[in-house]
């Protein structure tokens, strides 16, 4: 089954963020805890963690894109 | 998660450093928010964007802010909303003893925004708030950060009586760069109420006080600061870095390294504080439950 993950609110003041970097590449094993991003909100660079076990399937932005809550932002291949 | 608060696009800002580095679980936050939001209560930690948030809120705890959420300063480092004041919610202090006790808090931290069109400044309000937390959590240690009540006695002596554990009240920078970032405050007065509480509250109650660091201070600035502190006996020190909420307030001047943190802290130390926490994402209330427990076990 594939589980859609959208982009968290990080920031109580803002909805838009820079996407950092990617800490999963497709094809890799991910367990619920492994941070699977980073964000720039205005104060800290936000490590985002998975909800899942899984494989990563497919990331949906890249390094510098803006992005906003809600947005789709990978897709994880779980059991 | 909803926001009362405007978006806005982030705007790219020199490149963060590497300990900005904070986890977020949004199931933890969201828990704690709805918590809040079910009580009406404001904490400083979303108000000012804190980005200890992720961590403190996961883990429970939080700092009320009262009497807000806005503010009648404009302080160019601070991002609290500016803007006219609303009426003083009588209520309010109940729902943070309440909140207290749902969320079994040990050490509460209130503070407030400015409130200088009150004719008791918001003296009362802490007064209340104080009392309801020890009506309904007696075991629960009070901390209040304070505004300097432009350095009006009456005030700090009602806040003083009510009894609180630590009182803090911000230095938030040296003196030559304190009218540069705070609006309608001054060096002196916050020296002055500092200096006042220490002199007229009980010896157990700690005096506390916390500055940034990146707004342009010098070392033998922050070292005057720390004399000035050490004369008048205040007992807490925390220092951490500057964040700047956005591209209209004050503009960060450096990121300080770790390495100037730590000889600030032996310097501190040195002119005999009790207590200083100096790291970059210190924030003035962030842990305060360690630091009084640190302090109290010696």
């Amino acid at each position: 089954m594939i589980k859609e993950v959208h982009m968290p609110k990080l920031s109580p003041k803002s909805d838009e963020y820079f996407f950092g970097k990617w800490d999963k590449q497709p094809g890799d094993a991910v367990k619920t805890g492994d941070v699977l991003f980073e964000v720039e909100t205005e104060k800290a660079i936000s490590q985002v963690e998975s909800q899942e076990d899984g494989t990563l399937k497919a990331q949906e932005v890249a390094t510098g894109d803006t992005t906003k809550v809600g947005d789709l932002v990978a897709t994880i291949e779980v059991a | 998660m909803t926001t009362k608060h405007q978006t806005s696009t982030p705007t790219k800002a020199p490149a963060k450093p590497n300990w900005l580095k904070v986890t977020y679980d949004q199931k933890k936050v969201d828990k704690m928010t709805d918590l809040l939001k079910g009580l009406k209560l404001n904490t400083v930690c979303a108000e000012a964007n804190c980005p200890n948030l992720g961590e403190c809120f996961g883990s429970g705890s939080a700092s009320f802010i009262i009497l807000g959420p806005n503010c009648t300063r404009a302080c160019r480092f601070c991002d609290i909303p500016h803007g006219h004041p609303k009426d003083v919610d009588l209520l309010e202090p109940l729902r943070v003893a309440q909140a207290t006790k749902k969320l079994g808090l040990t050490h509460v931290v209130i503070t407030s925004v400015d409130r200088d069109d009150l004719p008791d400044l918001g003296a009362d309000q802490f007064v209340r708030t104080i009392h309801a937390i020890k009506k309904l959590n007696p075991k629960t240690t009070i901390e209040v950060l304070t505004p300097d009540f432009q350095g009006r006695e009456d005030c700090l002596d009602k806040v003083i009586a009510a009894g609180p554990d630590v009182f803090n009240h911000n230095m938030e920078t040296v003196r030559r760069v304190t009218p540069l970032v705070r609006n309608r405050a001054t060096y002196d007065t916050s020296l002055h109420v500092l200096d006042y509480v220490k002199k007229h509250a009980p010896k157990t109650m700690y005096v506390k006080t916390g500055i940034m660091l990146g707004l342009g201070e010098k070392d033998e600035e922050v070292y005057q600061l720390m004399d000035d502190l050490r004369a008048i006996d205040v007992d807490f020190l925390t220092i951490g870095q500057y964040v700047q909420p956005g591209p209209k307030n004050y503009t960060l001047r450096e990121w300080v390294p770790m390495s100037r943190y730590q000889e600030y802290y032996k310097q501190a130390m040195k002119r005999g504080f009790k207590f200083v926490a100096s790291s970059p994402l210190v924030r003035s209330s962030y842990k305060a439950k360690e630091e009084l427990e640190a302090v109290e076990s010696k």
